[in-house]
């Protein structure tokens, strides 16, 4: 009994698959025409220029069949066209040459032939069920000189009934047939549609360089940035402490009482030297995250911050002091943003640990600023943003800024978290 | 003796003012760059030139080039380099046009007053003044079989401090030994190194540094 109301289920949701991809077919069929026949005409050279817009055309509808396939397998099928350069436009020659054109093509192909066959065969399956189950009711209906046909010609009560055990054969066929053919049809379209295992792995190397090339690029310019506050803070407030130190010495052969201010200026040197070191090292690893955690820490920063901040953590456990360090980067600097900038009466920050998507996938910390402020935060001018985008890239993470005019400016960063 | 200072620290320049005007050596101007610092090298006419490495906009090696600049400008006007750290490319680069009246010393030098005063006179009048830190680390940079590892413990003493610039007789001070000594030690370097034995002063300097450098 489980078996056949499972078959059932699979079936009422297989047969509306089946009757788009009815839809779909004919496109295909309707492409398919386009292009043979563009393929015919550029042989003798005039095709070819119909190519980027019959490209074009297959893309949108293989497109569709995408979310197609993806709404009835419950699986994304991404797109595996290259992203167009930065002029934005692609040559026809790229085009010809990508092989997710020519598997585009090999979609048009198997869906405009064997799409139709199957959908039609969608529907008359279970309608011959129906058939069979009422044709008793009306065969005596029926002149006597054009009975009811199928599959036999039905002239007497045990032919009528006869159509009944006829019926339960159509509907097993049905509950079988129809569940498998769609699987066919959306395993078939999602393995020509989506990006081949090659595509896909050279399109995360091509991503990984990136990152790497930005995490680099990062470390230096953090790098730079900490010789930077070290050389301009502590090490002149320190050569000032010996430079005074030093007049100091020589007054204290010559008068004595002239040294004082001196060494007083020496100490104050020394806190101040003593101070920025400490500014320094909190920006490289900000101690509270070694002693409290992520959320005391980010605790701290709402609790410092100018304008009311409410803060919201969830699901949060250690993780690498890199990526906390990261986050309360993110959060320190887009309180600053919030207090400096937006006018904002109130400012939420929301951290959520979010477990992975999809299994073996990493979590991702997700970060969530958003103040009540005046919006129009401008990325360019100077402002934190472009540090915080940096240092989440760093991780192979997303930002992104949201801050219409007349607010609210969201800030949120998404940091996977390589456990 | 007047002299103009450059250095973008505002405690950092002021403290030197204060150091050397209590020292009495005049201080025509102190500036912050090396644009305002050409200038004023060419309006006072100062006796010497003491100039922070880093100096704005891109704070590397703008002070070494202003330098440069305004010895051009003014030849043989004698500079003193500071610099927070020791770079021996720095140094090269200054003694590239000629080690008379050019010294390179660490910042903190500043401190021990005394010494940087005279290293201050010294190139003021000509001299060469290494930072004893450069020539250590040119002493280190040695393959094994350098001749300098043939020299006694007391003649590395002399050569690092003939490669800073002293004089016979300031070595004889350093070491507390005679000036004859100092001579004798001088010459067993220069035969055992086999370096023409050159006069005194800033050429002894450069021929004992391009050996190190080498």
């Amino acid at each position: 009994m489980d078996r056949v109301r499972s078959a059932y289920r699979a079936t009422r949701r297989a047969l509306p698959f089946l009757l788009r991809g009815l839809v779909s077919a004919a496109v295909a069929l309707v492409l398919l025409i386009r292009v043979l026949l563009v393929a015919a005409f550029t042989l003798i050279g005039v095709g070819w220029l119909a190519i980027p817009s019959t490209v074009r055309a297959v893309r949108r509808w293989a497109g569709d069949e995408r979310h197609r396939v993806a709404a009835y397998t419950g699986r994304p099928v991404p797109a595996p066209y290259p992203p167009p350069d930065d002029t934005g436009s692609v040559s026809t020659r790229t085009l010809v040459a990508d092989p997710a054109t020519w598997r585009d093509v090999a979609w048009v192909l198997f869906h405009g032939l064997t799409g139709l066959v199957v959908g039609v065969g969608a529907v008359l399956l279970p309608l011959s069920v129906v058939n069979a189950a009422v044709v008793p009711i009306y065969w005596s209906a029926m002149p006597a000189d054009d009975p009811v046909q199928s599959p036999y010609p039905v002239t007497s009560w045990a032919g009528a009934l006869g159509m009944l055990p006829l019926g339960l054969g159509w509907l097993v066929l049905t509950l079988v047939l129809v569940p498998l053919l769609a699987r066919w049809q959306a395993g078939v379209a999602g393995q020509l549609l989506r990006p081949t295992k090659d595509a896909q792995l050279s399109e995360r190397v091509t991503e990984l360089t990136a990152t790497r090339a930005a995490a680099l690029e990062a470390h230096g310019a953090e790098l730079r940035r900490i010789e930077r506050d070290l050389h301009d803070g502590t090490q002149n407030r320190l050569m000032g402490v010996i430079m005074n130190l030093g007049i100091a010495e020589r007054a204290l052969r010559r008068d004595p009482t002239s040294a004082l201010p001196m060494l007083l200026q020496a100490q104050n040197q020394a806190t101040d030297a003593l101070t920025e070191l400490r500014d320094v090292v909190r920006t490289i690893y900000p101690p509270v995250l070694a002693e409290r955690g992520l959320d005391g820490a980010l605790a701290a920063l709402a609790a410092r911050c100018a304008i009311p901040c409410t803060l919201r953590v969830d699901g949060l456990r250690r993780l690498p002091a890199a990526v906390e360090a990261a986050a309360y980067f993110v959060v320190a600097e887009a309180l600053t943003n919030a207090s400096k900038h937006s006018g904002a009466d109130h400012v939420g920050v929301t951290v959520t640990l979010r477990p992975p998507a999809v299994r073996g996938d990493e979590e991702t910390l997700v970060i969530e600023v958003r103040d009540d402020g005046h919006g129009g935060a401008d990325e360019s001018g100077g402002s934190g943003l472009a540090g915080i985008r940096r240092r989440v890239a760093a991780f192979d993470g997303q930002t992104s800024v949201t801050s219409p005019l007349g607010g609210p400016t969201v800030v949120e960063a998404v940091i996977p978290c390589a456990s | 003796m007047r002299v103009v200072i450059a250095e973008d620290d505002t405690l950092l320049r002021e403290g030197l003012v204060l150091l050397l005007a209590n020292e009495g050596i005049e201080v025509a101007a102190a500036v912050d760059n090396a644009t305002d610092f050409l200038a004023a090298v060419s309006a006072e006419r100062p006796d010497a030139a003491v100039v922070d490495v880093r100096l704005p906009p891109d704070f590397k090696a703008e002070g070494i080039a202003a330098a440069a600049a305004a010895r051009r400008e003014r030849p043989g006007l004698p500079v003193l380099v500071l610099s927070a750290y020791v770079e021996d490319s720095y140094a090269t680069e200054l003694l590239a046009n000629g080690a008379d009246g050019v010294g390179y010393l660490l910042k903190e030098r500043v401190g021990k007053v005394e010494q940087f005063l005279d290293a201050l006179n010294r190139v003021a009048g000509g001299g060469t003044v290494m930072d004893p830190e450069v020539v250590s680390q040119l002493m280190v940079r040695r393959r094994a079989d350098d001749p300098i590892r043939t020299l006694t413990p007391r003649e590395r003493e002399v050569l690092a401090l003939m490669a800073e610039g002293l004089a016979n007789p300031d070595i004889a001070a350093r070491l507390v030994v005679t000036e004859p000594a100092v001579s004798k030690h001088i010459r067993n370097i220069f035969a055992k190194l086999g370096l023409a034995h050159g006069d005194s002063g800033h050429r002894r300097v450069l021929a004992v540094l391009a050996y190190l450098k080498s």
